[in-house]
């Protein structure tokens, strides 16, 4: 078991920068992360982690030990690739048992680990296919197989539930927390599907343009992103942005766009008067009655809710969660209202930063479910 | 694969034999007729520049069976082929290693690596017997200034040093085919199971030996029947290096064919040889069709 402390990690390829100055501390025995767009540094992270990428600048640390340059095979880590680079004239069991092998362990304990390991997943019956004879989801479970037979400080995962369906994919997410519940490993995952992110992690580093984002446990970075880009990322269907006017009346905030006007409260002390964002969830809009007029434009019914989207009178579009028996049809004029307790204020710019006090989030039961 | 002849499928079936007629027709004028024809002769005693004689039966075959020539060719065609098959391979993957490794010059190498290759055995051995030259070689110049010989060597004139030179020569020109087949084959290997080794602890010597070697396994059982069947039949190279010589100690099956029909002008002796060539050739043929059909079939 260890914690895992990135500082200050830069890694460029040549003059294109994939991660900027990365700092993440990830404690011991936590489930964390890395979540993003494509092409946003995960797995380039996840490498400098590994030892298969060397970082530009900065230092990695393992347990206590800085592992800059140490290599892959002494740096006690397992990894589960994307591709699960199986060996593939290797039967199951002899690639379970590779890395005990590569580690000098006797044949008698590797048949002993190798069995245990394979009960775990439930692969006793498959240990002596080739990979090639199994199906995505057993290869999945070999690889995975192969990074848990040695006990390792850290797993590293590198979206290893993408090649899945999605039913195989909902059945391992279970599985896999409960294996770190049990197995008590630090484990650091890569994902860009931020369901996986959400339901398995204690905490999540959000990323963009390999600059990490935030670093938080999965209900604040939901119910308080730190600024507009994890607003927009987190959550399906997203969060509706606005652009308006931030103006100051007395001791509170006053949001103005076309279409909407709203009393926003008290901001904390990086809020200016001029343009903003306002941010707001579709489950905080309710339709029925309220001081803005919409009129209904799409209508998809998920079965036991339906989504609507809203077009504004200024020409602003809002997304809005009901419960099924509400129902409305497309051209219909509405009243609406939105909960200015759980909207959001962002800075200008796509990066603009949370600007409501921390007080106005309202989710203790989450965080203790999540940890 | 339906049973029912549309006129369609009829149609198609028989612009199909249009289309494959000629090749078959090439393949039985310039394949099936000379091996047929080569069997037929092989029972005759036949004189070369007449094309005429008398037919004996076997006793083309028994007499070949008996004379030392034929078994002392047999040998030395076995130690040619398994001498510069097994350098051709070692050097091929040697090379094909260190060219796949990401070196400044690659590009460069790799052209300059298939120039063997692709130069005429003619050409070539002229330069090689140039080279070993012993009045005015480099080879023996190179050997005496550095001290390691104090007379020059004869490279071609003299056993062992014949057949070594032969087989040397050919491992030059033909290793660049290896290294051609294994690069292709070492480029597909995906990097991330060299990762994963790495990351199980694996060293550099563990990685080639569980991660490249398994993979080039199939690869190399088709490279080397290919060329021990291509070596087994290489004339030329053997013929214009030492022409068999010294006396007979490097004369191979396909010289000895040669022999017997152009400078001996028994075209019926030549053809039995010929024909035993081929049996022999027949075993690695099947081994290779098999090993080829197997892995289509996986
Ligand atoms: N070896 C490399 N050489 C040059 N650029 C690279 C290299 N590896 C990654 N990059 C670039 O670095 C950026 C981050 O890549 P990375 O693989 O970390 O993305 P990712 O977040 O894992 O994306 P995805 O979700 O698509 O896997 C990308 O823009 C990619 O093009
Ligand atoms: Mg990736």
């Amino acid at each position: 078991m260890a914690e895992v402390v990135f500082s200050q990690v830069k890694k460029a390829f040549g003059t294109f920068t994939a991660v900027h100055g990365l700092d993440l501390h990830i404690k011991e025995g936590e489930f964390v992360s890395l979540l993003g767009p494509s092409g946003c540094g995960k797995t380039t992270t996840l490498r400098m982690l590994a030892g298969l990428e060397f970082p530009t600048s900065g230092d990695i640390q393992i347990g206590d030990r800085v592992v800059n340059d140490i290599p892959p095979g002494q740096r006690d880590i397992a990894m589960v690739f994307q591709s699960y680079a199986l060996y593939p004239h290797m039967s199951v069991a002899d690639n379970i048992a590779y890395p005990l092998k590569k580690r000098g362990v006797g044949r008698a304990d590797r048949d002993i680990a190798v069995a245990k390991t394979a009960e775990l997943l439930q692969l006793t019956e498959l240990l002596k296919r080739k990979p090639r004879q199994l199906s995505g989801g057993q290869q999945q479970r070999v690889a995975l197989g192969r990074a848990l037979v040695r006990d390792p400080k850290v797993f590293l995962l590198d979206e290893p539930l993408s090649n899945l369906d999605a039913k195989l994919r909902g059945y391992m997410r279970v599985e896999l927390v409960e294996l770190h519940r049990r197995l008590g490993r630090t484990m650091v995952y890569v994902t860009h599907d931020q369901l996986e992110a959400m339901t398995m992690s204690d905490r999540i580093a959000v990323m963009e343009g390999g600059v990490l984002q935030q670093f938080a446990p999965p209900a604040e970075v939901y119910a308080a992103p730190a600024n507009r880009f994890v607003a927009s990322f987190i959550g399906t269907p997203g969060m509706t942005l606005m652009d308006g006017e931030l103006s100051k009346q007395g001791g509170t905030w006053r949001f103005d766009a076309p279409g909407i006007s709203m009393d926003v409260g008290a901001l904390n002390d990086r809020a200016e008067p001029g343009g903003a964002c306002l941010g707001v969830r579709p489950e905080h809009v309710s339709i029925g009655q309220g001081s803005i007029n919409g009129t209904i434009q799409v209508v998809e019914k998920t079965g036991h809710e339906n989504i609507v989207i809203i077009g504004l009178e200024g020409g602003q579009r809002l997304t809005g969660r009901v419960p099924a028996p509400q129902s409305w049809s497309i051209g219909e004029n509405v009243q609406l209202s939105l909960d200015a307790e759980q909207a959001h204020i962002f800075g200008p710019g796509p990066h603009g930063p949370r600007l409501n006090l921390p007080s106005n989030i309202a989710t203790p039961d989450l965080k203790s479910a999540a940890n | 694969m339906s049973s029912s002849n549309t006129l369609l499928e009829r149609r198609y079936a028989a612009l199909g034999l249009m289309l494959i007629a000629p090749t078959v027709l090439v393949f039985c004028a310039v394949i099936i007729y000379p091996l047929v024809s080569a069997i037929y002769l092989s029972f005759f005693n036949i004189f070369t520049p007449t094309l005429e004689g008398e037919w004996v039966g076997l006793s083309n075959y028994t007499e070949l069976l008996q004379t030392g020539q034929f078994w002392s060719a047999l040998g030395n065609t076995l130690i040619w082929t398994v001498g510069t098959l097994s350098l051709q391979i070692i050097f091929g993957i040697a090379m094909a290693l260190v060219l796949h490794q990401n070196i400044w010059f690659r590009s460069l190498a790799r052209s300059l690596i298939l120039f063997p290759y692709f130069i005429s055995t003619v050409v070539a051995v002229l330069v090689w017997k140039w080279l070993f030259n012993d009045l005015y070689g480099i080879m023996n110049h190179l050997l005496i200034s550095a001290g390691i010989i104090d007379f020059p060597m004869d490279f071609l004139g003299t056993m062992p040093n014949a057949m070594v030179s032969v087989i040397l020569v050919g491992a030059w020109k033909y290793f660049p085919f290896v290294v051609i087949a294994v690069l292709a084959r070492l480029q597909s290997i995906p990097d991330a199971l060299y990762e994963a080794a790495k990351i199980d602890g694996a060293g550099p010597i563990a990685r080639f030996f569980d991660v490249t070697l398994p993979q080039l396994r199939e690869v190399l059982v088709v490279i080397i029947l290919l060329r021990a069947i291509w070596d087994f039949k290489e004339f030329d190279l053997i013929f214009l290096l030492t022409g068999g010589g010294p006396i007979n100690d490097t004369q191979t099956l396909p010289l000895l064919v040669y022999q017997e029909a152009f400078a001996l002008n028994d075209m019926g002796r030549a053809s039995a040889y010929a024909v035993v060539m081929m049996a022999i050739m027949l075993v690695f043929m099947i081994v290779y069709i098999r090993r080829t059909r197997s892995e289509e079939g996986s």
